[in-house]
């Protein structure tokens, strides 16, 4: 298996002097192609700090990451949109759509910025919202879907371009379970399906429950790294 | 990619109405302002210049050379067919009239007020000043011996009223002797002008000549076709018309002092279009960054999912350049109805004296084609740069600033 992921020492400061915070210390971590990895830990742990720097929306104090072994901080600022574009998804505890598009036109977004050809991009588009379970839905703006319907649409978003890797930050932590769970049971079939390598920040045990991997951090530190078959 | 940015684009301006409505409406109002203020400075200065030419000066004069230097009655154009015959020849000169002038003593029964008097050609006066039109009372001349008309001030101050006598005390050409004639008053006139009223005695030109006693005129007034014409160096009756014996000049050189404030009243336009200009940045400037602002949160997205910053920038300027749109196309019309309401009624500034001419008409708003274009694409492209620089402050956002703490 390659390396989708890789940071070396990675460390993450806020604030100066006095009021200097420690997000992250030291994080040696490796994310393996097709992993469904739940980083878990309290609050204030840096778990979304691990995922922003991962994908590089924020940029880190000292050391390395690269993902498919490209050292994303000598990336410029075009050239790692680009990356984000079309090899991350991301997924969003509040879905974080864009409210003046439909449904089918966020799903659609990132195809464009693409350049995908206008028949694919509609072919995919009836795909994925069949995958998601949102046909009929397609013209729909978000104010006018539920909230698991929303998160659906930013599964959908981050999926339809195919990208090795899903980032997704506490994508449950708004629905009900049973939504829930429908939709980590989504995941995890396009997970086994596509060997897309998804890696959540979460608390949720749903979750938990179905990774094959479960990374603990603590005050900015890995303590404790889990493997297991799901 | 760029027609959803359109769609983006287009969708973003109208999330929130009120804002976009008032920010349209700032400068589409700004914009109407400025129309309204250049069609109200061309009809300003078209109201000036043809008060003060159509009244009595002319579009422009011919002189013998050194007469309006000296003043001296002793300067003048003898009779000379063929200058009259030129003067037909030209095709620009639509009409003219020769003139005497001189200073003189005129007194009635009851007082005395020293006065200039033009003797004119009434058939052709009529033709080049508003003479005629200005009868208060009375008749116009009608080139008989002793007929004068003055205006209606120097009628209270002299004491007199129609049929009354005047005498005209002068010197006269060639010498200088004494001369006096006699007139009675056969029409009094007004002009909202006090020199006019009060400074100004006219008798028929063949009088005139005799009692200064010279076989000639001292000035021939032009009417051109085209006040602009006055202006326009290229026609070749200036060089025909400018030699050692005649000196021609337009109202421009006449009464420069109007032309320098013609000229000023469009750095005024300038000055005003500026501040406007400014004013409109700036509410627009403010207007973005409150959009911007709102939706930090929503470009941090749209970068974190692959949007690069550039695209950003232009959905950003896109959005200006929707808002720039409206605006422009509300104030064209908001400023085109309303200038070509007041180019039709004009506004009424009778009475009223702007630099020492007399406004005796309404001004009725000019509407300059061009000049609305130009201000108009000013004006769009003041509020396109004007979101320059909110559109450089989205697309440098870091995603997750922008987003805080959402991932």
């Amino acid at each position: 298996m390659s390396h989708v992921i890789e940071t070396k020492k990675l460390c993450r400061s806020f604030g100066k002097e006095e009021t200097l915070v420690k997000a992250l210390s030291d994080v040696n971590l490796i994310i393996e192609e097709g992993e469904f990895t739940a980083i878990i830990g309290p609050s204030g742990s840096g778990k979304s700090t691990l995922l922003q720097l991962v994908g590089g929306l924020d940029e880190p104090t000292s050391g390395d990451i690269f993902l498919d072994s490209k050292k994303i901080s000598q990336m410029s600022g075009t050239e790692l949109s680009d990356f984000r574009r079309d090899h991350i998804g991301f997924i969003f505890q509040a879905y974080n759509l864009i409210p003046v598009l439909s449904a089918e036109e966020n799903i659609e977004y990132i195809m464009l910025l693409q350049n995908v050809p206008a028949q694919e991009r509609s072919k995919r588009v009836k795909e994925i919202l069949q995958a998601v379970g949102l046909q009929g839905k397609e013209n729909r703006r978000p104010a006018q879907l539920s909230g698991g319907q929303q998160q659906r649409v930013a599964v959908a978003r981050a999926m339809v371009s195919q990208p090795r890797l899903i980032l997704a930050d506490e994508p449950t932590a708004n629905l009900d379970s049973h939504t829930g769970a429908a939709l980590l049971d989504m995941m995890k079939q396009l997970n086994e399906k596509e060997n897309m390598t998804f890696v959540f920040s979460t608390h949720d045990p749903m979750v938990m429950e179905r990774a094959n991997r479960i990374i603990k951090l603590h005050d900015g530190c890995i303590v404790g790294d889990e493997r297991r078959s799901a | 990619m760029i027609h959803l940015n359109y769609r983006l684009a287009l969708r973003n301006i109208f999330r929130n109405t009120r804002r976009t409505g008032l920010t349209v409406f700032l400068i589409a109002s700004g914009l109407a302002a400025l129309l309204f203020t250049d069609a109200f400075i061309r009809g300003m200065s078209v109201s000036m210049i043809k008060t003060s030419t159509e009244t009595f000066l002319g579009d422009a004069q011919i002189h013998k050379q050194g007469f309006r230097e000296a003043n001296d009655i002793d300067i003048y154009l003898k009779d000379n067919a063929h200058l009259y015959q030129t003067l037909e020849n030209i095709k620009q000169i639509k009409n003219y009239a020769p003139r005497v002038i001189t200073g003189a003593m005129l007194s009635s029964s009851e007082n005395v007020t020293s006065v200039i008097v033009y003797g004119v050609e009434a058939k052709r006066e009529m033709q080049v000043s508003k003479l005629k039109q200005a009868m208060l009372k009375g008749v116009f001349l009608s080139d008989k011996k002793g007929e004068i008309i003055i205006g209606d001030d120097l009628a209270d101050l002299l004491e007199v009223d129609l049929g009354d006598r005047l005498v005209i005390t002068l010197s006269q050409a060639h010498g200088g002797d004494l001369s006096q004639a006699l007139f009675r008053v056969s029409g009094i006139y007004h002009f909202d002008d006090r020199f006019m009223n009060k400074g100004i005695a006219v008798i028929n030109l063949q009088q005139g000549k005799e009692i200064i006693n010279i076989q000639g005129v001292h000035e021939i007034v032009l009417r051109l076709d085209s006040v602009d014409q006055a202006s326009d160096k290229s026609i070749k009756l200036w060089d025909e018309l400018n030699n050692n014996e005649l000196e021609t000049l337009s109202w421009r050189q006449l009464i420069p002092q109007l032309s320098n404030i013609l000229d000023m009243s469009q750095y005024s336009t300038l000055i005003v279009s500026i501040i406007m200009s400014l004013l409109v940045a700036l509410g627009l400037i403010n207007s973005m960054f409150m959009s911007i602002y709102e939706r930090h949160h929503e470009f941090g997205i749209l970068l974190a999912i692959g949007t690069r910053p550039h695209q950003l920038f232009w959905l950003i300027l896109l959005e200006g350049l929707y808002i720039a749109l409206l605006s422009v196309m509300a104030g064209l019309l908001l400023g085109g109805l309303l200038s070509y309401w007041k180019s039709i009624a004009g506004i009424d500034y009778s009475g009223a004296e702007f630099s020492g001419v007399s406004m005796s008409e309404p001004v009725y708003l000019v509407i300059d084609i061009l000049a609305f274009i130009k201000i108009s694409g000013f004006i769009l492209m003041i509020t396109v740069l004007s979101c320059v620089y909110p559109a450089l402050h989205a697309a440098r956002l870091q995603p997750s600033l922008a987003m805080k703490k959402v991932l």
